[in-house]
């Protein structure tokens, strides 16, 4: 079973290849996905971030969804030392960057519910793959139709933040020093959060991340060097 | 230069023991904290604002350090990190990183991660070229 829908402004391709798996469960995660978005974009006016935002949620108001991305967003705001920050002075808050991974991981585990064993879920570049071999190409930084590397995955997450299309207007930070970012990790949530956040790092985000249990770096520099983790899993 | 170079050597030397310093660390190290190569400076580049020198790599035991002396004339304007450990206190253990050149390769693979946020990008991806061979085979 194959779709593809635009959500959050992003395409979203999903692959499942169970045959017993009901469509409805394709459905529940098209679902899911059109709801995080409605309720957790900063884009949008009357989502409960923007609510929280502008000081109309507080205390029990927050609901458990809304509190388990901020508790993210603070983990990681304070694993990276401050880079990666979702309140930047002088604007919105903005939890994209983990609200992305955090919902596709939400997205893998109601297939997950529905039966699925083997499927391969990419939302936006953001990949969650079950129950592989799963080989997924690395987009080259400079060539859209390119690759850079090829990863084979059996279950897991890979995720890349690149100045290609995002920029640095994300982190409002000055550029980085980094073309392009990709992790490999158990879960979604981290393999995006620590993409992104490791990009807003520049090339200290590197280390950063390599250091970061359970997550496997493909980094290219701005000289267009490739900096890799030993077990990052390089397809054959 | 002579002097601003001493300057600039002090600088180092007063630096590497920032560095080594680990107040997590019940340990006391006294009168040891000599860097473990000795400072020399690079020849730096000078322009309207000032010269800017470079310091040579000492190794601690904290990782790498270099600084990057700028002078106004004889005096030191701002000193800036070259290299520094990324987390001093931390003991988690960096796996070696393998440095490769980047390669631009085209291969059968089932889907593609990329920063593709924009449907302008999605257009022109190898994942819709991806999802449109799917849909025909499906």
């Amino acid at each position: 079973m194959r779709r593809v829908e635009h959500v959050m402004g992003f395409p979203v391709s999903l692959r499942v290849d169970d045959a017993d798996v009901p469509e409805a469960a394709v459905d529940a995660v098209f679902a899911w996905l059109h709801e995080a978005d409605a309720r957790f974009s900063p884009f949008r006016p009357d989502s409960e971030v923007s609510r929280l935002d502008r000081g109309e949620l507080s205390g029990e108001a927050l609901s458990t969804d809304l509190r388990e991305v901020l508790d993210l967003c603070e983990h990681y705001r304070t694993a990276t030392g401050g880079a990666f920050d979702v309140r930047l002075p002088g604007r919105g808050l903005d939890p994209c960057a983990v609200v992305k991974g955090w919902s596709v991981q939400r997205a893998a585990e109601l297939l997950t519910a529905a039966g699925a064993e083997r499927f391969c879920l990419n939302a936006g570049g953001d990949v969650a793959a079950a129950d592989g071999p799963w080989r997924i190409g690395v987009r080259h930084p400079e060539l859209a139709d390119r690759l850079c590397t090829m990863l084979e995955i059996t279950d897991g997450a890979v995720a890349t933040s690149a100045r290609y299309e995002r920029g640095d207007g994300r982190t409002g930070r000055p550029a980085t020093g980094l073309l392009s970012m990709t992790i490999v990790a158990p879960t979604p949530t981290e393999a995006d959060s620590v993409a992104t956040a490791a990009f807003a790092m520049g090339t200290e985000g590197i280390e950063w991340a390599a250091s970061r249990e359970g997550c496997e770096v493909f980094a290219v520099d701005a000289e267009r060097r490739v900096f890799r983790t030993p077990g990052l899993p390089v397809a054959a | 230069m002579k002097r601003a170079l001493s300057v600039l050597a002090l600088t180092i030397a007063g630096l590497v023991p920032v560095w080594r310093y680990a107040p997590a660390d019940g340990t006391t190290t006294t009168g040891s904290a000599a860097p473990a190569s000795t400072p020399s400076a690079s020849t730096g580049t000078s322009d309207s604002s000032g010269q800017v020198v470079a310091g040579s790599t000492v190794n601690t035991e904290k990782g790498a350090v270099q600084v990057e002396v700028t002078f106004a004339g004889d005096e030191i304007s701002s000193v800036r990190m070259l290299k520094q450990p990324n987390h001093p206190q931390t003991t988690a253990a960096v796996p070696k990183l393998i440095e490769e050149t980047l390669e631009a390769q085209s291969a059968d693979i089932d889907t593609v991660s990329g920063a593709t946020v924009t449907s302008e990008g999605y257009r022109e991806s190898l994942q819709a070229t991806l999802d449109a061979i799917d849909a025909k085979g499906a």
